[in-house]
């Protein structure tokens, strides 16, 4: 069928589009000069060595793993046991509540970082890792929220009520039944709030600070200016982190099914 | 004794978005209106000012524009991927799924990355003797809409892809057994049976793009100037305060706007779900 | 062991009334059954039993304790559901097991009472399974020994034999019944099959519209029946519409439209003198008798060792009869009659309101 192979030429055209700009930046990030050069001149790894020799950057890998790891902590509690009232209210206070989780989503991030980079300013919280930790919570919080709400409706209520019959306190049942059931919805929320704040720009470009400078607000800082091979592996980087993101919500889905 | 237990489980999720979401917000607004110059000065400004008029103009301009190339290209594959099967169809899936978990920063980078003077492109465009000298791909209009588009694109095909896979494939095979040729069966039943889902495409894309920072603050060139980045100038540049909370003000309540209205015939949390 | 008493439980949903003001008790080892179609408030009543609804008002005392307002959780009542409520991540140990660990019996201890459990639902062996493994035959057979290993108060059953196939319902059912007998325990079952209600039970409630019609042994309801609710639930009926003529001494008698010989029976309460009603005759007492009332066959259906024929009378009401098939000659026309004993005249709470008999 004709169609059939217009429709695939087409698919891989997008498909190219979409995936090949993304992996350009890979074979960047091994060329043996200091310009970038696509495709290298030569392949070497020296702005690789360069990269962890280079205390900045360092610093801005474990800060951006540790606000990452923060924000998905927090995300992922906080998240779960807003689920969980959500899944209690109902009428309008429902709809009120859900509407201030949806908040964070639709506003443009450049209004939130103004916003809160202003308060920041004025309580002195700006370039706190803390401070970021709990911006991007912000963000993630709602799809964690959402994600959880999603696994927790698809629960048989009748299972908690089993369990409450037979005795179970209300923590006892949420521990021993309905936390293991919606567990794939939890880590994958926990994947996504991590990935959400590793990848994180706007926010964190405002409320950065010389002690806590994430690795995309170095990138951002460097490419403003002048650029080495040394961004490229930045960039490197952190697609690695994302498709090992990927890749680990892939396994949770195959548990789930 | 069920409010108690529902009240604890949402208070720490509400302190924090109190504190880093609501709190914020509020405070810009009154920022935004206690110029020493009077409380609608700044809104005053921004919309009398023909400088930032036309920043207003060219936000919105690229967002029509990015949302219809994102429609016109993502249409076509959301149905291709209703209709590939197998490795193809898997392919074609993590290639538009993939891409969202990247951050926007290192997506727009790939770009500078691929247009700048000594780019792949041109140079491939040099060796094969289409052009003489390099010519600038990057800093311009077009080079932003690349980019958005590029960033874009996913966000416009997860909603269309979700509606036309819930067509039940009975009424395409009712409308070819009845004679039509496939532009007709396109027309009268696939596109109207996918227009929530366009519209749900074209409203996320059209939202993300008018706030769009990143990638036109990286592509553009001086005469691209969208409103985000005459918020960060604000901020950052003139230490402006008032103006850059009217500016944000501004922004976020046309987004509202957009929201609103856009909500009558898109529900507004299906957007949530397209993640 | 323990008794269970409603006293003036109702509950009202929003403006629904779900539940009339009930009074009912159990005695300490009895099997109820609230037996009922959707919407008669039965699965209304057994929840506020279990404690996972708040009457809207009443009081709900076991034993010799008012538990109206306990939760549900420290209620020890062993609840069996509609689609068994297995925890799906537990294998069949971990089910059954989950309501001793909940009260911290002894490892041993909960080890030697899983397996006996099983062994009464004549599941030996499948302690290990995982519950996806499982039939649904199994499946109800792991929820009700979940319930009964940790020796509730109180067995309730809502309707848990509906998603198991005809045959299988009729094996589970005996099996019950055969537990119960050996180990009696007050049980509150809910269904609305009456064969089963009939097979499980030692008292049976009906229930309609948020209210108990009539309770009483199986017995009671299919030979003395309160309403032709009541008696079209529980079994087959025929019902002859007509007018009480008299009423007195337990009996009464019914003149039906257009039929000479009026009809006499045991007298439901309620009845009064010209009021209208029906004359209720289970189609195994109509008889074929010489000299009786005519009636022409509209149908006859063979039923194995049972022959039912659809009889019409000279008014046009028609009649069932069942007999044993070598009584009953082929043919057009017969003579029918009935004993009078098995007999009953109730009242009829809708008259005029349906073209249609209740059954």
């Amino acid at each position: 069928m004709a169609g059939r192979v217009v429709l695939s030429a087409f698919s891989a055209l997008v498909g190219a589009f979409l995936l090949l700009p993304i992996l350009a930046v890979v074979p960047a990030a091994f060329n043996g000069s200091s310009f970038i050069r696509l495709p290298p001149d030569n392949w070497s790894v020296r702005w690789w060595g360069a990269f962890f020799a280079d205390q900045t950057w360092r610093r801005s890998l474990v800060t951006s793993l540790q606000v990452a790891t923060l924000a998905a902590a927090l995300s992922v509690v906080l998240g779960t046991a807003a689920a969980l009232g959500i899944e209690r209210l109902g009428g309008w206070v429902r709809q009120l509540a859900l509407a201030l989780f949806v908040g964070p989503v639709i506003v443009p991030v450049i209004v939130l970082a103004v916003a809160l980079y202003s308060l920041a300013r004025s309580v002195g919280l700006v370039g706190t890792t803390t401070m970021l930790a709990i911006a991007h919570t912000m963000l993630a919080l709602p799809y964690v929220a959402l994600n959880v709400g999603v696994s927790l409706a698809a629960l048989d209520p009748r299972l908690r009520l089993a369990a409450t019959g037979l005795g179970a306190s209300p923590w006892h049942a949420f521990r021993t039944v309905t936390l293991p059931l919606i567990m794939p919805g939890v880590i994958g929320g926990a994947v996504f709030a991590f990935v959400t704040s590793f990848d994180e720009v706007v926010l964190s470009v405002f409320l950065a600070g010389p002690q806590a400078k994430t690795l995309p607000v170095r990138i951002w800082e460097e490419i403003r200016v002048e650029y080495t091979p040394i961004v490229a592996v930045a960039a490197t980087i952190m697609i690695a982190l994302a498709v090992a993101a990927v890749a680990a919500s892939r396994v949770i889905q195959r548990r789930d099914a | 004794m069920m409010r108690v237990g529902t009240a604890l489980l949402l208070a720490p999720a509400l302190l924090v978005l109190g504190i880093s979401f609501l709190l914020p917000l509020g405070r810009l607004l009154v920022l935004s209106l206690s110029s020493p110059a009077g409380a609608i000065a700044p809104y005053a400004t921004l919309l009398g000012d023909d400088i930032y008029r036309k920043v207003f103009w060219n936000t919105s301009l690229f967002a029509v524009v990015v949302t219809a190339i994102t429609l016109v290209i993502g249409w076509p594959t959301a149905f291709a991927l209703t209709r590939l099967r197998g490795s193809a169809r898997a392919l074609l899936f993590a290639a538009i799924l993939a891409p969202l978990w990247i951050s926007v920063l290192v997506r727009t980078f790939s770009w500078m990355l691929l247009l700048e003077t000594n780019g792949p492109i041109n140079r491939a465009l040099l060796g094969i003797g289409a052009i003489r000298a390099p010519i600038a791909l990057l800093f311009n209009n077009a080079a932003v809409i690349i980019g958005m588009v590029h960033v874009l694109l996913p966000y416009a095909v997860l909603p269309m892809y979700a509606a036309l896979v819930r067509i039940d494939p009975a009424f395409l095979k009712a409308s070819e057994g009845l004679g039509a040729s496939w532009p007709t069966t396109l027309r009268q039943v696939l596109l109207p049976l996918s227009a929530q889902g366009i519209a749900t495409a074209a409203t996320f894309v059209f939202l993300l793009s008018f706030g769009f920072f990143i990638t036109p603050a990286l592509l553009g060139g001086a005469s691209n100037i969208t409103l985000s980045m005459l918020i960060d100038h604000f901020v950052s540049e003139r230490l402006d305060w008032a103006l850059a909370g009217a500016a944000s003000l501004v922004l976020l309540g046309a987004t509202l706007a957009f929201v609103a209205i856009a909500g009558r015939f898109v529900r507004v949390a299906r957007l949530i779900e397209v993640r | 062991m323990t008794s269970v008493r409603f006293a003036g439980i109702s509950k009202t949903f929003a403006e629904v009334e779900a539940l009339r003001p009930t009074n009912l008790d159990i005695p300490s080892g009895e099997f109820l059954t609230l037996l009922g179609p959707s919407g008669s408030g039965k699965t209304t009543l057994l929840n506020i039993c279990a404690g996972y609804l708040t009457p809207t008002a009443g009081r709900l005392v076991v034993g010799d304790r008012d538990i109206t307002n306990l939760p549900a959780r420290t209620r020890n009542m062993g609840m069996v559901f509609q689609n068994y409520a297995l925890f799906p991540h537990m294998s069949v140990f971990g089910n059954v097991s989950y309501g001793l660990k909940v009260r911290r019996v002894s490892r041993p201890e909960i080890e030697r009472r899983v397996n006996n459990a099983l062994a009464m639902v004549q599941l030996e062996g499948f302690a290990n399974r995982a519950i996806a493994q499982l039939s649904g035959g199994q499946q109800q057979r792991v929820a009700l020994a979940r319930a009964m290993v940790i020796e509730p108060d109180i067995l309730l059953m809502d309707e848990p034999l509906g998603a198991l196939d005809r045959a299988l319902r009729k094996d589970v059912q005996l099996q019950i019944r055969r537990l119960h007998l050996a180990n009696p325990r007050t049980t509150i079952y809910v269904t609305h099959d009456q064969e089963e209600a009939l097979v499980m039970s030692d008292r049976i409630a009906v229930m309609r519209a948020g209210t108990i019609v009539q309770a009483g042994s199986g017995r009671d309801l299919y030979e003395r029946p309160v309403d032709a609710f009541v008696a079209c639930f529980l079994g087959e009926s025929n019902l002859i519409s007509g007018r009480v003529a008299s009423v007195g001494g337990g009996k009464a008698v019914l003149n039906a439209e257009g039929l000479d010989v009026s009809i006499t029976g045991r007298a439901a309460p309620g009845l009064a003198a010209n009021a209208p009603a029906f004359a209720l005759i289970r189609p195994e007492a109509v008889r074929l008798i010489k000299g009786g009332i005519p009636a022409s066959v509209i149908e006859r259906v063979y039923l194995g060792e049972i022959t039912a024929v659809r009889l019409r009378l000279p008014n046009s009401q028609e009649l069932w009869c069942r007999r044993f098939a070598a009584e009953v000659p082929d043919i057009e026309k017969h003579e029918i009659g009935w004993d009078e004993t098995a007999v009953s005249i109730l009242p009829d709470i809708n008259p005029g309101k349906r073209s249609v008999l209740p059954c």
